[in-house]
């Protein structure tokens, strides 16, 4: 029980020891391993293996955002229909897609491709005793498998996060003026009157802070894999758990601290 | 040369055409032999812990940061109107209609699906499966109709646990955070969400248990290609099923929205 413990608290260690290497190395990386790094930025554009025949992580990014983004509209539209005001359903759209539901969603689908896709290559290599190779070639393995991930994954982030984000306004307003019949000049009109650039900014931000984490978390885990195969596989699982959880944190605490009691929020315009 | 050609074209096409059949025809049988004596109840209840172990601790971290979120930026909104005694009516909206499935959603394909993924993929790589098949065992009916079930069972589990979180969450939030009465809180609850809207939230909660656990089954049974292929396994069930599971969500929110109108 005791060993139990210990053992927890010397992996927040390691696992410290291994973001502050990992992000020090930042600058080598640029310096020694720039090759490699375009290398990692081409491929998780489009993701690996059977990732690439449905379009890669881009068309996975949007197709989530375009569900979240029809929920709104679904959800939206109905609500507002109840009390009268389904005019307000492009504010939700502008309210809702910028503040919530678009940095959330991009966070899930990068888990979900490149970090997870990451671990595995990384557990794989790892398994193989690849990275021990590495090592005796005088590579700086940290740099050059984790740090040069971590760098693409903030690359990578900036055009998926547009995507994302034109998704869900787009699949909020297709589905209220398509499928609902509004009109859209009164959807734009509320659509454009409560979009805040500021808060998209923010969002922004949140997001580019989201990346960094996931892609720090997900390389740790790929890194240290043990267990044979089916290791590999379980440090995939617990690599997304863990990052998953971190995100939602990492959300929440930018939104607190932006917003925090003004809310920078005014209905009166 | 042209005919090479051919071949790797309609390869390219033929995977994941393959692919798909290979899912519906196991999900077939998985249905099939769900009805077919004899039923696995010790494997069925070791999964459905096994499940519920490693998706509990994901479910309280992510239901909090999601809730105190949610509801912190629809009290934004409702103190500007003027309304924050209605903070209650927004936690229940949000949790029982968006935030109990989302987070049922991205624990049981996070958590749940992966582990039975690698579980599954790592005793494909060992030729466990083939060995079953060997001694006359189905490992459909001994191993994929189990976890199928255990997985619906435990998100139907979860998502209440969801609900039940996030509503503390937001009493605390609001109340002891916003400043906003505990009477007024629990009287705005039952509003607008009422005993319709949480058994629909349990109906989908079913759906995405069924459906992560076909998935993460499928690919764990394909799995081919040693230590790489069990990772990338993983990492296709993750995309897969997010992507099954928001569609799902979108559909089953507008025919919800149809039935409560």
């Amino acid at each position: 029980m005791v060993d139990d413990w210990i053992d927890g608290w010397n992996r927040v260690g390691h696992q410290t020891q291994f973001y502050g290497t990992a992000l020090r190395n930042i600058g080598y990386v640029f310096a020694h391993y720039r090759i490699e790094l375009l290398r990692i930025i081409a491929q998780m554009g489009l993701g690996a293996g059977a990732l690439v025949m449905i379009g890669g992580t881009v068309a996975i990014v949007a197709f989530l955002t375009v569900t979240t983004g029809a929920l709104v509209a679904v959800q939206g539209y109905t609500d507002f229909s109840e009390i009268g005001v389904e005019a307000l359903t492009g504010f939700a759209s502008a309210f809702f897609n910028v503040r919530l539901i678009a940095p959330a969603t991009t966070a899930i689908a990068l888990a979900a491709t490149i970090g997870a896709g990451a671990t595995a290559q990384l557990g794989a290599m790892r398994i193989n005793d690849e990275i021990d190779a590495l090592e005796v070639m005088g590579i700086r393995s940290v740099a050059f498998l984790a740090s040069t991930r971590v760098i693409a994954g903030l690359v990578v982030v900036i055009p998926l996060y547009c995507v994302g984000v034109l998704a869900s306004f787009w699949a909020a307003r297709l589905g209220t003026t398509v499928f609902y019949g509004q009109s859209t000049g009164v959807y734009d009109h509320y659509f454009r009157t409560f979009l805040n650039p500021t808060d998209l900014i923010w969002s922004f931000v949140q997001s580019i802070a989201m990346a960094v984490a996931i892609m720090l978390i997900h390389t740790y885990y790929g890194f240290t894999a043990s267990g044979g195969p089916a290791g590999v596989g379980e440090a995939v699982g617990r690599a997304v758990r863990s990052s998953l959880i971190i995100s939602a944190f990492v959300v929440m605490m930018i939104s607190l601290a932006v917003y925090g009691q003004s809310g920078n929020f005014n209905l009166a315009g | 040369m042209g005919q090479g050609r051919l071949v790797l074209a309609s390869n390219a096409i033929g995977k994941p055409v393959r692919a798909v059949g290979g899912f519906y025809g196991m999900a077939l049988d998985t249905f099939v032999q769900m009805f077919k004596p004899p039923f696995a109840w010790r494997e069925f209840i070791v999964q459905a812990w096994f499940v519920a172990r490693v998706s509990i601790v994901p479910t309280l971290m992510l239901t909090v940061p999601y809730t105190v979120l949610l509801t912190f930026t629809f009290n934004i909104l409702l103190t500007e109107f003027g309304a924050a005694d209605f903070s209650g009516t927004g936690a229940a909206l949000g949790t029982v209609r968006q935030i109990g499935p989302i987070v049922t959603v991205l624990v049981v394909a996070g958590a749940g699906a992966t582990a039975m993924c690698a579980d599954l993929g790592a005793r494909t790589i060992r030729e466990e499966l083939d060995a079953l098949r060997v001694m006359g065992i189905n490992p459909i009916q001994a191993l994929v109709v189990p976890r199928v079930l255990a997985a619906t069972v435990v998100s139907l589990a979860l998502s209440a646990t969801v609900i039940l979180v996030g509503l503390a969450g937001a009493y605390v939030f609001c109340v002891y955070i916003q400043h906003v009465s505990p009477g007024a809180f629990a009287g705005g609850l039952t509003l607008i969400i009422g005993g319709l809207d949480v058994t629909i939230a349990l109906v989908k909660a079913a759906l995405f248990g069924l459906s992560a656990g076909l998935i993460a089954c499928y690919k764990g049974i394909s799995v081919g290609g040693g230590p790489a292929g069990v990772g990338n396994a993983v990492n296709e069930t993750v995309v897969f099923t997010f992507m099954a599971l928001f569609a799902i969500n979108v559909v089953a929110t507008a025919v919800a929205v149809k039935v409560t109108l």
